[in-house]
């Protein structure tokens, strides 16, 4: 894995306004260290992990867990980790959908939201059942792209989720 | 083999007819689960880990709560390696992690604090480990691919180090009946050299005062007693009781193949037919 940059607190903050923005909320980014690797992607970690450790382990394949993606103009699409860190405060850009939408959702497939909370047409909305985030999607013209990863979905549900 | 197993008619015969999970209370609490999940399954307290259960119904891994990381479907003995080792705010080194589910319950246990290196030698296992640690949102998690015999050689070291080692995996016996067709003894001493090396290449990571918790899914002395053996004769490690409660657990072996084992009582057994989980050993060790 290769760190391409370990974010500051003035960057972290940055990071931070873009959620604001897009999520009406800020995640919590301090209480993690965060960093950077190649196309923008964001991943945080303990505190407790010291950067300087990775100076001598060459054979790194992951550090904490990926929170999310920068896109251009300024939006971020966050991982279904990322997704539920921010969901826990967001009031914007939420798409609420029925049980039934949401096991199609977990099994990849475009949904449409059962209710929409000021949420902006093609940008990215976290994606909500009762009071469980599910990842994001992108609010398209009458329905949400889903943005599930493939090794994250459901092949098959319980009849009764 | 049959002669050191207590009541091997109970042994060769016994049934699970329960799957078992792990509440990830990084996630979730686990009253909130349990709740949700009493809903549509049928379910039973683990009597040695308040985070585990056992549960019986269908698709336990295709449901919301499993696909948000709220549980872990793991074997109900192999909860127990991570509570023996009682891990605080250390650095600790999984050896051997992947698929990552003691991984994944030492940073909960730990409520991400401290900083565990999970690492394995496989890079195709390396993926499911990946993956495992996402999931439950694991954020004191750095993943290594070494060989874990030559760790050392990075310079790291560590104050509490679980070896989970490869093992003949005997003791699945009770889910896979199998495992006894399967069984052959060349396996059974290549495992036993590959496991002396890893407790060797341990060692060499341990701190003074450090812990190592050896444990294996395997029944065979070999892979377990025999290992032990030669790490207390080969090291600077001394043997420590180890006390479960809530599980019948059995001492190991005193004696095999002319070898006595005085420690015996000190560590554990678990016998697939007592307690309906998979058979396991676990040994405590810590560097004098």
């Amino acid at each position: 894995m290769q760190i391409k940059k370990v974010l500051s607190k003035e960057e972290i903050e940055e990071i931070e306004k873009i959620i604001e923005r897009n999520y009406g909320c800020k995640a919590g980014l301090h209480s993690y260290n965060v960093f950077m690797t190649g196309e923008e992607k964001i991943w945080i970690v303990s505190k407790d992990i010291d950067f300087r450790f990775f100076d001598t382990i060459k054979r790194c394949y992951r550090i904490g867990i990926y929170f999310g993606k920068l896109k251009r103009n300024k939006k971020i699409k966050l991982s279904i980790e990322g997704a539920i860190i921010v969901g826990k405060e967001a009031k914007k850009n939420i798409a609420v959908l029925s049980e039934e939408e949401a096991k199609k959702f977990m099994q990849g497939y475009d949904v449409k939201a059962e209710k929409l909370i000021e949420a902006e047409i093609h940008n990215f909305i976290l994606v909500k059942c009762k009071e469980d985030f599910l990842g994001v999607g992108i609010l398209r013209q009458g329905y949400i792209e889903n943005l599930v990863p493939k090794a994250r979905r459901l092949v098959k549900l319980n009849s009764n989720i | 083999m049959a002669k050191m197993i207590p009541d091997a008619d109970a042994f060769f015969s016994a049934k699970q007819e329960w799957k078992s999970i792990r509440v990830n209370t990084l996630k979730i609490d686990r009253d909130k689960l349990l709740r949700r999940l009493q809903e549509r399954y049928e379910i039973k307290e683990m009597p040695w880990y308040e985070n585990g259960f056992f549960i019986k119904g269908e698709n336990i891994a295709k449901n919301m709560e499993h696909y948000l990381g709220y549980y872990h479907i793991q074997e109900a003995a192999s909860m127990l390696p991570p509570l023996v080792l009682q891990p605080e705010k250390d650095f600790i080194i999984d050896a051997c992690a992947a698929p990552g589910s003691k991984t994944t319950q030492l940073a909960m246990m730990m409520n991400n604090g401290g900083v565990i290196v999970a690492n394995d030698v496989s890079i195709s296992r390396i993926k499911a480990l990946t993956h495992n640690i996402q999931k439950a949102g694991a954020t004191n998690c750095i993943i290594t691919n070494y060989d874990a015999r030559y760790l050392y050689k990075i310079g790291i070291k560590a104050s509490k180090i679980l070896i989970d080692a490869p093992c003949t995996a005997s003791g699945k016996i009770i889910k896979d009946k199998r495992m006894a067709e399967k069984w052959k003894y060349w396996r059974v001493k290549k495992m036993s050299r590959l496991q002396k090396a890893l407790i060797r290449g341990a060692y060499e990571c341990l701190q003074d005062d450090g812990i190592i918790i050896y444990s294996t899914c395997s029944i065979e002395p070999e892979e377990n007693e025999e290992v032990i053996d030669y790490a207390l004769q080969h090291f600077n490690l001394e043997i420590e009781k180890i006390s479960i409660h809530g599980i019948k657990t059995r001492h190991g072996i005193k004696e095999w193949n002319g070898k006595k084992f005085e420690w015996f009582d000190k560590v554990v057994r678990i016998w697939p037919q007592d307690n309906l989980t998979e058979g396991f050993f676990i040994c405590k060790l810590r560097k004098c």
